[in-house]
């Protein structure tokens, strides 16, 4: 297999094709400390791909709550499980071997295949704590509090390097080159599974009405309008926005994503040690168990949560945040100044200006101008 | 007893024998190691592919290795099945073969995870100039004739819906399918299920065996079908089916009588979770000597 270049790992990896970068890479950034798992994202995105015969079951978008839950089954535990224990260097590089690496030699890559009922509970687990049993009298005393959860939303990742596109035997699996969305060819599939098997985050889902295997599409007829896939403009907590991310070579510092990967290192991608490179990117939940967050996240995540603690004293990170779910319209570029941040689109023109700090007013309680008393009532 | 059990034996091989010269009752021979596959003409009519018809009695069944898929990943861990039984004859227009294989339980797939059993029969596009038995090669194309007992279920009993495949699940409405009458036109409705609405052989209800043309792994494509018919059943741990087909389509494979042409097959384990490039294959090219 040859060597290509894995940013993520700080190393080369084993991948069946050569590297070839798209010229533009869709990515999307969560901000675990805010989704409240409402499924906002789960049902914008149901509603609008997933009704058809033989979907009923897909969320290509889901939630779920960790260390617990998990949509398929397991689908974290198994794989890890499979790759066994491996290491990082203490620079953050990965000294382990990645799905494809550890490959049985008839494989392209490590895997394992859901049956039926790992698909039948998405939400199992659903605000379960980690940090053992929780017994009379554990509220809240004392912080860092050792019960612990957080929200996971998850799309597909559009994987630099896709397991799933390596391992199909038809060739029906393209990465395209203009945004990076990976996507299933619908008219070429033959609904062998090989990419359920093979994708480690298990976004590849046979449908069984239409016997081909179908994914998120990354709401690529938005994207080309220069808007925000589904489950990013109906998410009602702000905490995701889709953008386009560079690799560390070639980052701008005025790119939004780019800015919080690679500029503060706030957003880290998921199971980057499985080697495929995704461009799903997470803030990390500051309050959960940092050894289960340096599993998940690697090493790195110990300097994203305290860069996270920061950002009241960092107006600029701070009025980014600010602009994500501002704007429905995807952000190339943002300026932060006087207190205000702006994100411009692919040519240049203004989408959306907003304060970095709310203005604060206040109001007497009686209204001279009708005589009424105020509330804040709606 | 045993002079009892000594007269019956004696009765069934009688029997057996009698059954044998008959020519109404099929006998299952014992299979013989050949290099080759000779196709018997016989005076039947082979349109309805029928695995235990008499007029298999002509045709002595050849058996032959079958190895694991070698030459892409992913591939079979091991040889799930290691040996295929041929029977071929011909009417004048048609040729039927009649494949056999050991498979301890039957497999149609459906459900998410599951696989189907299956074979399929592979004949060189140009016969002058084999192609690679591994699905061919770019301009030197194979024909394929591949039944799934998924595909014959859907002959047999039309193509599953979810409620078929999974009783108990539970929909409430599918877009612009309404419960007292439909919305839309169908290829609104189709719009919703992708594979149907790019018409993809595979999400449409199928007629038992797919006729394919490949030139290499992976470049597989089904074609409109030229009148292959299919039929296999299950007994008692092995699988029999039959795939006949016109002896002579245009523009793909041809068998003529005296003309030298070759045949290969291979056979997937759904049970086994084998489909695509895991699966059992020939070795290599077998010839066919058509009488």
């Amino acid at each position: 297999m040859p060597n290509v270049k894995n940013w993520q790992l700080g190393r080369d990896v084993a991948y069946r094709y050569d590297e070839s970068r798209p010229k533009k890479q869709w990515a999307i950034v969560f901000d675990l400390n805010k989704c409240i798992a409402c499924q906002t994202c789960t049902l914008a995105c149901k509603t609008t791909w997933t009704s058809g015969k033989g979907q009923e079951y897909m969320f290509w978008n889901n939630v779920e709550t960790k260390p617990w839950g998990g949509y398929p089954l397991g689908w974290d535990v198994r794989i890890l499980e499979q790759l066994g224990r491996q290491d990082w260097a203490k620079n953050g590089d990965y000294l382990g071997q990645t799905l494809t690496e550890a490959a049985p030699p008839k494989e392209w890559a490590l895997h394992w295949e859901p049956k039926d009922e790992d698909w039948m509970c998405p939400n199992i687990g659903e605000d379960d704590c980690g940090g053992g049993t929780v017994d009379g009298g554990a509220h809240l005393q004392t912080l860092p509090h050792d019960k612990w959860f957080f929200y996971l939303p998850r799309t597909c990742a559009h994987c630099t390097y896709p397991a799933c596109l390596a391992a199909c035997p038809r060739k029906a699996i393209y990465k395209r080159e203009e945004d990076g969305i990976v996507l299933i060819d619908q008219e070429r599939c033959k609904g062998y599974g090989e990419c359920v098997r093979a994708c480690p985050y298990k976004k590849s889902m046979y449908n069984p009405y239409t016997r081909t295997s179908e994914k998120c599409v990354g709401c690529y007829p938005a994207v080309e309008q220069g808007v925000q896939p589904q489950c990013v403009v109906n998410c009602i907590g702000k905490i995701r926005v889709m953008g386009f991310i560079s690799p560390p070579w070639r980052a701008r510092k005025d790119n939004p994503v780019d800015y919080l990967v690679h500029d503060k290192g706030l957003a880290l991608p998921y199971y980057p040690q499985l080697g495929l490179e995704p461009n799903i990117y997470y803030v990390p939940p500051i309050h959960a168990d940092p050894r289960y967050l340096e599993q998940m996240f690697g090493p790195r995540v110990h300097e994203a949560v305290a860069r996270y603690r920061e950002l009241p004293k960092d107006p600029e990170a701070a009025g980014l945040l600010c602009l994500i779910g501002s704007t429905e319209r995807i952000i190339h570029r943002f300026e932060v100044k006087d207190g205000k941040a702006t994100g411009y689109d692919e040519d240049g023109h203004e989408l959306v200006t907003v304060p970095v700090n709310e203005p604060v007013i206040e109001r007497p309680a009686w209204d001279a101008r009708i005589g009424a008393i105020r509330n804040n009532t709606p | 007893m045993q002079r009892l059990r000594a007269i019956l034996i004696a009765a069934t091989l009688a029997w057996l024998a009698a059954c044998a010269t008959s020519s109404t009752t099929l006998v299952e021979q014992d299979p013989v190691a050949m290099t080759e596959v000779p196709v018997a003409k016989v005076e039947a009519d082979l349109s309805a592919a029928d695995p235990w018809a008499a007029y298999w009695n002509a045709s002595r069944p050849a058996k032959f290795v079958l190895i694991a898929q070698q030459v892409v990943p992913p591939r079979p861990d091991r040889v799930t099945t290691d040996g295929i039984q041929v029977q071929a004859i011909h009417d004048g227009t048609r040729v039927a073969f009649r494949l056999r294989w050991p498979d301890a339980e039957p497999s149609e797939a459906g459900r998410l995870g599951e696989y189907s059993d299956a074979v399929a029969l592979q004949f060189p596009v140009v016969n002058e100039q084999l192609p690679p038995v591994t699905m061919g090669a770019a301009g030197m194309p194979v024909h394929i004739f591949h039944w799934r007992a998924q595909y014959q279920r859907d002959a047999e009993r039309g193509k599953p819906e979810i409620t078929d495949l999974y009783p108990n699940a539970s929909i409430d409405m599918y877009s612009m399918e309404f419960k007292d009458a439909a919305g839309g036109t169908q290829a609104e409705r189709e719009q919703f299920n992708p594979g149907v609405a790019l018409g993809n052989p595979q999400s449409f209800r199928k007629s038992g065996v797919d006729e394919i043309l490949a030139e290499g792994f992976a470049t597989s494509a089904v074609q409109a079908g030229h009148g292959a018919v299919a039929r296999g059943e299950w007994r008692d741990g092995w699988w029999t089916v039959v795939i006949a087909r016109p002896l002579v389509i245009d523009g793909a494979s041809t068998l003529r009588a005296g003309a030298a042409t070759s045949v290969a097959w291979a056979v997937w384990q759904g049970g086994e979770r084998e489909v695509g490039s895991r699966k059992s294959v020939a070795i290599n090219w077998v010839p066919l000597k058509v009488q």
